[in-house]
């Protein structure tokens, strides 16, 4: 690897102040940075250690929210009680990400921020990722790429708590050199067509420090279901994080968020709206599957991501929502 | 039924306890005095010619010690290429990962910062990566000559083979089947990644290097680099997997005798993963089209094949599609034609010709049994070979046990059923194929002293990639000196203290070295009587250099799969819920160590079918899948328990009739799979790997 | 948890070095001098129960500093990308990449790789059972696999096929053994004593 300096700071202000040196960069678990360094995708100067920091691991009730530490392994973060009961689509997608090895060292935070796993990006192609001009994905081997809201890059969020995290309503709690800001986790993703080189609104010298979840309400039930590409350790070929407000047998409102489909964590408003009010019937999920996947933009390879959401949409909804 | 004291009996590998406790030495793990990492630079594209190299940056680097380029460096690498001069470093570059130079530096960071240093001037070339493609007029040159590599004979013509009159065959057939099938490049991805280090003392050159075989390794270290053999030593301990991608001197190994050289020290040079992945070499994608020949009864009249091979721009492997010869027919004919094209080389992985070509036969077979509306193992059981090529008797033959037996232990009856049957959307499906692999008598050597503390030296040219190779030559050895395990001590992979072995690929080891072993072992016995027992420092030694002439009976191994298959037709996923794996390899040596390796044989087999391929991007020619992650590779939830059934037949040849067993493992798994998928939904996949969006593809 | 340390750009040539290299094999000890002028730190690393102290480059990773600077050559380099498992270890008790650590990060903290399951000559439950159900092949992955079984059993001491089977995901094995492993873990579990466990 190139030669680099491994800094600890002090607290959460010192990191964000360490950031503002050229060629600085954040580490959280360090699983994912070090292998882009090694690749060359990253050239490092400084790697701002926050494991060093105290604190920013834990999970506490306040008041009628959870807060939730950015540093948290997702090992941890998937057995903690109170996640695993109250926000299970949280725990689930922890539980999902790679391996034992890699949910011991990789945290929450880094897996929300991390950059896509597109073979074009992570071969080092010239790419808008790479400070390119172009997304060779569109006339290449597409099979695991967008299909809803690509353009000009087609790259799919790789994080499978991100979508979790938009299904609960979590808030980001960001830290930067003047101060502290919550962004709303649906808005804290980016659109290509908005910055086609970053996947989320997190400026160079902020650091994602905490996330905060809403008091789940006591009929609240909530899943996260993986397609994978072998039956372990791979990003998600298409995911569904569904979050469910029953009474009874009758669905109140309903939160569907997917993996795997676009550039962001995709959330399907329409087919929430299907569902509101409604008993969640095989009918009734199988129109959801179909209404999911209105507007999909096949590219010429991945047009299967079209059945396949559709199936996992309806599956889903309907597992969750008969589930004893 | 074993009336054998050691073989035939289950015996944990003699060196197990160094694997568990870490203190196995692999050759990463050496280190020397004075020792330097070296990396190398690689081609960035697929085709290039190389205008100029500029060292100036990386030589001035604090740290870097020497450099090879074809500028200082124009060694032919003998065995990278059995048809082309294939140089350590090329020009042109002709795939992505070619070698350009090599540098040695005080450690492996600074050797690599210095690769990144170096500054090629490339002018781009076309480039061709489809063996078809390849062949059309027009396409880019990439060797001269012409992209048809030339056959054994050095013709340009396709490798044939024909028996009867295809076209006579064909027209006596009531049906004819026509289907072509394709499989992709896969990478051999042993745990290993290439390491080799190199030490000059004097005139006298020591490689450790990671080989399947240090005999050949030696040999072709020393013809390379103008050395005399007895200058040259190669050591390989204990050695992380090859599957056929270690058996030869490699050119890193080359490279870094000559670093070593020109730095005055010792180099280990070093691979990445994603390296190892381009730059040795892969199993060949290959494009098959097939007709078949059949009468009402099922009886097969006609098996004609075409096909074409992508060997990479270097031709190192044979590039053969087989699996056609594991079926009766009269009228035969094979044509495969080896094309050069600008990806990754291939050559051996795993029964090299086989897996690919029993997926095409047998897929294609499994829809002539399916149209006759017969049971696809009756099928098998009336058309499978019972001479080889329908002339030469075989020393031994199991086949039909193999499927007889294996479809009972597998409960076929119970889990097969016609295509498609089953209300969804998860269905099952049960799938079966068959195969032969060769088991050739061959030279080897082995040498056995006796000391007079009573134990058993038995120096053997093996370094064991995994298949317990020691531990086999140790156990015929006991047998056949009629001694217990314990007084063996064997002395391996050295080439200054072992003699030649043929090296553990084409799954020759124990046939060929094996048989050495009990001619040595023989012969101590008759100086044992002849002299007596060795007293004080006496020893008696027994050498054996055997060449055993083939029989003229035909030698194979055989072999048999049943899988059974869950397929979830919503979405795609296809999991493999019960496997059984028959196998006729003659006498079983070590049962305990002969089941791992058809169980790791068939998993290997699953993954090829499932999932692997080195995949390129069309539009630059550069390679998108290399490494674990992108080649998904199986892993513990992917394996299925992979249930082993020995069918023991009797052979008079090889040690105590122990017959070829590490590839024929893999060679049927590929087709069992996607011939279980096709049973539980109807539709086969006919290209490989049968991934989720092929499955979906074919449902929609 | 890791204490904060500073980590300090050496100027100039003449680096003192305190890396304690341990003879390999017969080959006489060899310090690993950290090349001047790029960043480096001291650490003080727990490793199987010794308390080690030594100055590493930031850069180098964690199995890089086990096999090429402490001697400890059991775990392997598979892929250096955290893709294969071959470098498990254990830092506090729990497995990792050690290829995907960097040694600073692994200050005030405990490491456990394969050479430390051996305890005063005898082997772990878990070796012995790899060696009767034929674990390794290739043996490459095996110190990874031992380690992932290890941590297993450190807190399941009796788990299912499948539990065994999810604990070592994360560890590839191209020779393919896997039912061998498993077999292997759930014999191993099968016979641990109170003595031979270990409290979590």
């Amino acid at each position: 690897m190139k030669a680099f300096a491994n800094v600890n700071p002090r607290d959460v202000k010192d990191a964000a102040a360490q950031l503002r040196q050229p060629n600085a960069v954040i580490v959280g678990g360090g699983s994912d940075l070090l292998g882009m360094v090694k690749e060359h995708l990253v050239q490092p100067d400084v790697l701002v250690n926050l494991k060093a920091i105290r604190g920013l691991d834990q999970v506490s009730a306040k008041g009628a929210e959870v807060h939730i530490g950015g540093l948290i392994p997702l090992d941890s973060l998937s057995h903690e009680p109170l996640i695993r009961k109250s926000y299970t689509v949280l725990a689930e997608a922890a539980e999902s990400v790679g391996t034992p090895q890699i949910r011991n060292a990789g945290t929450l935070a880094g897996n929300v921020c991390q950059r896509p796993w597109c073979w074009y990006y992570r071969n080092s192609f010239p790419c808008f990722k790479n400070g390119g001009n172009k997304c060779f994905s569109v006339a290449g081997e597409n099979q695991f790429h967008a299909i809803f809201g690509g353009g000009p890059s087609f790259i799919v969020h790789p994080s499978d708590t991100a979508p979790a995290l938009v299904a609960l309503d979590a808030k980001f709690r960001v830290a930067g050199p003047s101060g502290e800001r919550t962004v709303p986790a649906a808005d804290f993703f980016a659109l290509p067509k908005v910055n086609a080189s970053r996947e989320n609104v997190l400026a160079r010298d902020e650091v994602l420090v905490s996330i905060q979840l809403p008091r789940a309400g006591r009929g609240v039930r909530s899943t996260y279901h993986k397609v994978l590409d072998r039956e372990a350790w791979t990003h998600a070929v298409v995911s569904a994080a569904v979050v469910l407000d029953m009474d009874q047998e009758v669905c109140k409102s309903a939160r569907i968020v997917l993996g795997g489909v676009a550039p962001i964590p995709w959330h399907l408003p329409k087919v929430e709206a299907m569902l509101a009010g409604r008993r969640i019937t095989p009918e009734l999920a199988a129109q959801a599957g179909e209404a999911a996947v209105e507007g999909a933009n096949a590219l010429a390879k991945n047009g299967y991501k079209v059945p396949l959401t559709k199936g996992v949409v309806r599956r889903t909804l309907l597992g969750l929502a008969t589930k004893a | 039924m074993n009336t054998l004291n050691q073989v035939g009996h289950a015996s944990p590998r003699i060196d197990a306890q160094k694997r568990v406790t870490g203190t196995a030495t692999y050759t990463g793990d050496i280190r020397l005095p004075g020792m330097l990492y070296a990396r190398v630079l690689r081609s960035p594209h697929p085709h290039a010619r190389i205008r100029s190299i500029d060292l100036s940056r990386a030589q001035a680097l604090p740290g870097v010690k020497a450099i090879l380029t074809r500028e200082n460096c124009d060694v032919v690498w003998g065995s990278g290429d059995t048809r082309n001069k294939r140089y350590l470093f090329n020009n042109p570059v002709r795939f992505a990962g070619d070698a350009v130079a090599a540098v040695a530096a005080l450690d492996r960071h600074i050797a690599e910062e210095a690769t990144r240093l170096i500054e090629v001037d490339y002018e781009t070339l076309p480039f061709v990566l489809d063996p078809e493609e390849a062949l059309q007029p027009g396409a880019v040159e990439i060797q001269p000559g012409g992209n048809h590599s030339p056959n054994n004979r050095g013709e340009r013509q396709p490798e044939v083979y024909r028996r009867g009159n295809i076209e006579e065959g064909l027209r006596a057939a009531d049906q004819v089947f026509e289907d072509h099938y394709t499989s992709a490049h896969v990478n051999n991805a042993q745990l290993e990644p290439r390491v080799a280090i190199a030490q000059w003392e004097g005139d006298k050159l020591t490689v450790y290097a990671s080989t399947q075989g240090i005999s050949n390794c030696h040999t072709e270290i020393a013809r390379d680099l103008n050395l005399a053999p007895e200058k040259v030593r190669v050591i390989c301990q204990f050695m992380g997997g090859g599957f056929g991608n270690k058996n030869q001197c490699h050119d890193f190994d080359l490279m870094a005798a000559l670093l070593a050289k020109q730095a005055g020290v010792p180099v280990k040079l070093e691979f990445t993963r994603k390296e190892d992945f381009l730059s040795v070499h892969g199993r060949w994608p290959t494009k098959q089209y097939y007709k078949v020949g059949v009468k009402r009864d099922g009886t097969l009249t006609a098996i004609q094949l075409r096909g074409y091979s992508g060997m990479g721009p270097y031709r190192k492997g044979s590039g053969g599609i087989a699996g056609i010869e594991i079926y009766q027919c009269p009228h035969v004919e094979r044509s495969v034609t080896q094309a050069y094209t600008n990806i990754a080389v291939s050559a051996n992985l795993r029964g090299p010709d086989y897996p690919q070509g029993v997926f095409g036969i047998e897929s294609l077979m499994d829809d002539v049994a399916y149209s006759l509306k017969m049971d696809p193992v009756d099928f098998r059981l009336k058309n499978m070979t019972r001479k080889f090529n329908d002339q030469t008797p075989y020393t031994s033959i199991g086949l039909e046990d193999c499927i007889r037996r294996g479809a009972e232990a597998f409960e076929w009856k119970k889990r097969w059923h016609a295509p498609g049957a089953g209300s969804g959307p998860v269905k099952r499906g049960a799938g079966m194929a068959m195969g032969s692999f060769f088991s050739s008598m061959g030279r080897s050597s082995a040498v056995i002293d006796l000391d007079s503390r009573g134990m058993y030296h038995l120096h053997v040219g093996v370094t064991d990639i995994g298949t317990a190779a020691k531990t086999t030559m140790a156990l015929i050895a006991a047998e056949e000196l009629g001694v217990p395990l314990e007084k063996i001590d064997v002395i391996w992979g050295d080439t200054d203290r072992c003699p030649y072995s043929v090296g553990e690929s084409g799954s020759r080891t124990t046939t060929h070295t094996g048989y050495a072993v009990v001619e040595a072992a023989r012969d101590l016995k008759r100086q044992i009587a002849e002299k007596g027992l060795p007293q004080g420092s006496q020893m008696l030694t027994a050498t054996a250099n055997t060449n055993p002439a083939a029989p003229t009976a035909a030698r194979y191994s055989f072999v048999a799969h049943f899988a059974e298959v869950e397929v979830d037709t919503e979405l795609g996923h296809v999991k493999v819920v019960k496997y059984v794996a028959a196998h006729d390899s003659g006498r079983v040596v070590n049962p305990l160590t002969a089941t791992s390796q058809v169980k790791g044989g068939a998993i290997m087999g699953i993954g090829m079918a499932l999932h692997e391929e080195l995949l390129y991007d069309k539009a630059t020619g550069l390679p998108l899948t290399a490494g674990y992650y992108g080649a998904r590779v199986m892993t513990h939830l992917d394996a299925p328990e992979v249930e082993v059934l020995w069918i023991e037949t009797e052979d008079a040849y090889g040690p105590f009739g122990a017959k070829t067993l590490g590839e024929p493992t893999i060679i049927p798994s590929v087709a069992a799979v996607a011939n279980a998928i096709y049973n539980a939904i109807g539709k086969r996949v006919k290209d490989l790997p049968i991934t989720r969006d092929k499955i979906l593809g074919v449902l929609a | 948890m890791s204490r904060i340390s500073r980590r300090k750009f050496v100027e100039g040539t003449g680096a003192g070095i305190v890396a304690t290299a341990v003879p390999l094999k017969g080959q006489t000890a060899r310090t690993a001098p950290v090349t001047p002028s790029v960043p480096h730190t001291t650490i003080q690393v727990t490793v199987n129960g010794e308390r080690r102290k030594i100055e590493v480059e930031d850069r180098w990773t964690l199995v890089e500093v086990l096999r090429d600077h402490l001697g400890l050559t059991g775990s392997k380099v598979g892929c250096d990308r955290g893709e294969c498992g071959a470098c498990t270890v254990l830092l506090d008790g729990r497995p990792v990449y050690s290829c995907s650590q960097l040694a600073v990060w692994a200050d005030g903290r405990s490491v456990e790789t394969v050479e430390g399951l051996t305890q005063h000559g005898q082997l772990d439950a878990l070796q012995q059972a790899f060696i009767q159900h034929d674990g390794p092949q290739c043996g490459f992955c095996t110190s990874g696999q031992l380690m992932s079984a290890k941590a297993l059993l450190n807190h399941n001491p009796h788990p299912t096929v499948d539990e065994v089977r999810h604990a070592m995901t994360g560890n590839i094995c191209r020779c393919s053994n896997y039912n061998r492993y498993v077999e292997s873990v759930m014999a191993a579990a099968g016979t641990l004593s109170a003595s031979a466990r270990r409290k979590a």
